[in-house]
């Protein structure tokens, strides 16, 4: 009991009290509560149970309020590893989304600056070439360099082809990795569901009886209620059987 | 017991897993109480209101509303109170009536229940304390309500509940006072049979009409509504001699004007004495003679009703009058007595009939 009081409780320290104004504060000890809290429970009990269902009472209402409290802490804990978890696979989607962009994006323009460069340098070997040759005009040159780059482009589409291959296959890795992440983070998230929902099944105050009651054996109008019992049941059988 | 009332385990009855709940409910008038064996008593106005029309419904965000909610929502609601003098209010012949009025008290009953908390996963046994004079029709009405959300339930009289509550089984007379009915009942250590048990009309609900007459003839041109009627009871109601005077404030043309009805207060309570001590001497006359003055002296005063002020030493000066003696006993709880009493019957009501009845 002092255990879950404590647990229940919160920190402050002198200072934000301060803050907040308070000048003196008036402590109450652990042990005082939990014996007020105990006084309470027997003082109301007392009023209105004979002595043995009180202590069966008072037992079964620390049993039941320790349980709670245990079922309560478990569920918290088990939420917020769902959480921490779904947490962490979220991040490591979006990260891995944008490494796959990057890299698309970082490919695409380095390549697009090697085209540029080659280009250059074929024109500037045409041009050199021909020269050489005593020279041909502006017109040869320009046929003999829509030639070459005929050529270049034609096999540059056939290197493109390999490298896409190639990158599409790291590309369907981390899209087979997001996947999977992504299956991950359902299934955690479903798991939080269920964990959330779980707080209705123990929505309810639970009685203090784990089992069907009953007459005791010890009542002193023992008899006298058996029958009287066996009467109500009778009448309700005759009702409920017409109905 | 006889023996053909010899209870017979049932097979594969579907189990819950966590426990069981024990249910008593007093379906009375004015309120229904519930105690459970997880705690719980709650107690709610026995009226159920649904939205008049769309609008009402969207303002109010509700289906139905139950109790003092109720009441202060009203002029947006159609109104049921479905419990009329004990039994389900609804004029003879007319169905969409009988139809709309069994789904009130079947909404009430739903909300009692929902009122004691219960766990999804425990089993849910009801005792509803019925009033004595419910017919058949009514009784099964309110078995079929309860049905919709309990395991299992059965009825017993009302003050029979009270009786079994306090363990006074033998030679006692219970006067139960709630708003549409008093009931009395002689218990002699069996099952009480209709000649044990009588109905008056003179109950809360007499007191609220004659305090009105009272209020009406001497605060002229006061304002007043029924409920403001019943709030005064419910707080100044007395008999005999009191140690305060009434003071009441009640509105005149719009101002508030303050008005002594101490004297009205007491004659309006009063009515209530006569008629239950001429009851006791009927159930008293034709009991054993040789018992007579034990059910003189244990005469057990429950209901709401008996919250009235000095009642319980009136009707013993009444009975010293007429009866020459007895002795009255006013239950410690009013409220809950009734509900105490099913509560402690459901407990103690073998399983085996629990599961016959499921």
């Amino acid at each position: 009991m002092k255990d879950a009081v404590r647990r229940l409780a919160f920190s402050t320290s002198v200072d934000q009290l301060k803050k907040r104004g308070v000048k003196n504060v008036n402590v109450v000890g652990l042990d005082r509560i939990v014996q007020l809290i105990e006084e309470a429970v027997h003082r109301s009990l007392k009023n209105r149970l004979l002595v043995g269902d009180r202590m069966a009472v008072a037992d079964a209402t620390k049993e039941e309020f320790l349980r709670l409290l245990r079922t309560n802490e478990e569920l918290q804990q088990h939420k917020a590893r769902a959480e921490e978890e779904a947490e962490s696979l979220r991040l490591e989607l979006t990260r891995l989304r944008q490494d796959l962009a990057a890299k698309l994006a970082m490919a695409e323009a380095s390549q697009q600056a090697d085209y540029v460069k080659q280009d250059e340098a074929i024109r500037d070997l045409i041009g050199a070439a021909l020269q050489e040759a005593g020279g041909g005009g502006e017109g040869l040159e320009a046929r003999v360099l829509e030639l070459v780059m005929h050529v270049v482009q034609s096999e540059r589409r056939v290197s493109e082809a390999a490298q896409e291959a190639a990158r599409d296959r790291d590309v369907s890795l981390l899209q087979r990795r997001i996947e999977k992440l992504s299956a991950s983070l359902e299934s955690t998230e479903k798991q939080l569901r269920e964990v959330s929902s779980r707080k209705d099944v123990e929505a309810g105050i639970a009685s203090v009886y784990r089992e069907v009651q009953g007459l005791s054996d010890a009542d002193n109008q023992f008899g006298k209620k058996k029958e009287l019992m066996a009467g109500i049941f009778a009448a309700n059988l005759q009702l409920q059987k017409k109905s | 017991m006889s023996d053909s009332n010899e209870p017979e385990k049932v097979e594969g009855a579907p189990q819950k897993s966590h426990g069981v709940l024990y249910i008593g409910m007093d379906l009375g008038t004015s309120r229904t109480s519930v105690s459970a064996s997880n705690g719980v008593r709650e107690t709610v106005y026995s009226v159920v209101g649904y939205p008049k029309d769309v609008v009402s419904q969207k303002l109010l965000k509700k289906d139905v509303l139950f109790g003092k909610e109720a009441l202060e929502k009203r002029l947006s609601l159609r109104m049921y109170k479905p419990l009329e003098k004990g039994v389900l209010k609804y004029s003879d012949g007319d169905d969409q009536d009988r139809s709309e009025v069994e789904k009130a008290a079947r909404d009430l009953i739903r909300e009692a229940i929902r009122l004691a908390q219960p766990r999804k996963d425990e089993l849910v046994y009801a005792v509803i304390g019925a009033p004595a004079q419910a017919s058949i029709t009514n009784r099964e009405a309110i078995i079929e309500a309860a049905r919709a959300t309990v395991d299992s339930v059965m009825l017993c009289s009302e003050p029979f509940a009270v009786a079994y509550g306090l363990d006074m089984l033998e030679d006692a007379l219970v006067i139960d006072i709630g708003a549409g009915t008093t009931d009395l009942c002689r218990m002699h250590g069996t099952m009480p049979e209709e000649s044990d048990q009588l109905t008056l009309t003179y109950a809360g609900d007499a007191v609220d009409r004659k305090l009105t007459e009272l209020i009406q003839a001497s605060c002229p041109g006061a304002g007043f509504t029924p409920q403001m009627v019943k709030d005064i009871k419910e707080r100044h109601s007395f008999v005999g001699a009191t140690a305060s005077p009434v003071v009441v404030t009640l509105p005149v043309d719009g101002k508030p004007t303050q008005f002594d009805i101490t004297a009205q207060v007491q004659e309006a309570c009063s009515i209530l004495v006569d008629p239950i001590v001429d009851g006791l001497r009927k159930l008293i006359a034709t009991f054993d003679p040789e018992f007579q003055h034990r059910l003189r002296n244990r005469v057990l005063l429950a209901g709401g009703g008996s919250m009235i002020k000095g009642l319980d030493t009136a009707i013993e000066e009444a009975m010293n009058r007429d009866l020459g003696g007895g002795k009255v006993i006013r239950v410690e709880e009013p409220i809950y007595g009734g509900a105490n009493g099913a509560l402690k019957i459901a407990h103690d009501m073998p399983e085996e009939y629990w599961e016959q009845l499921k």
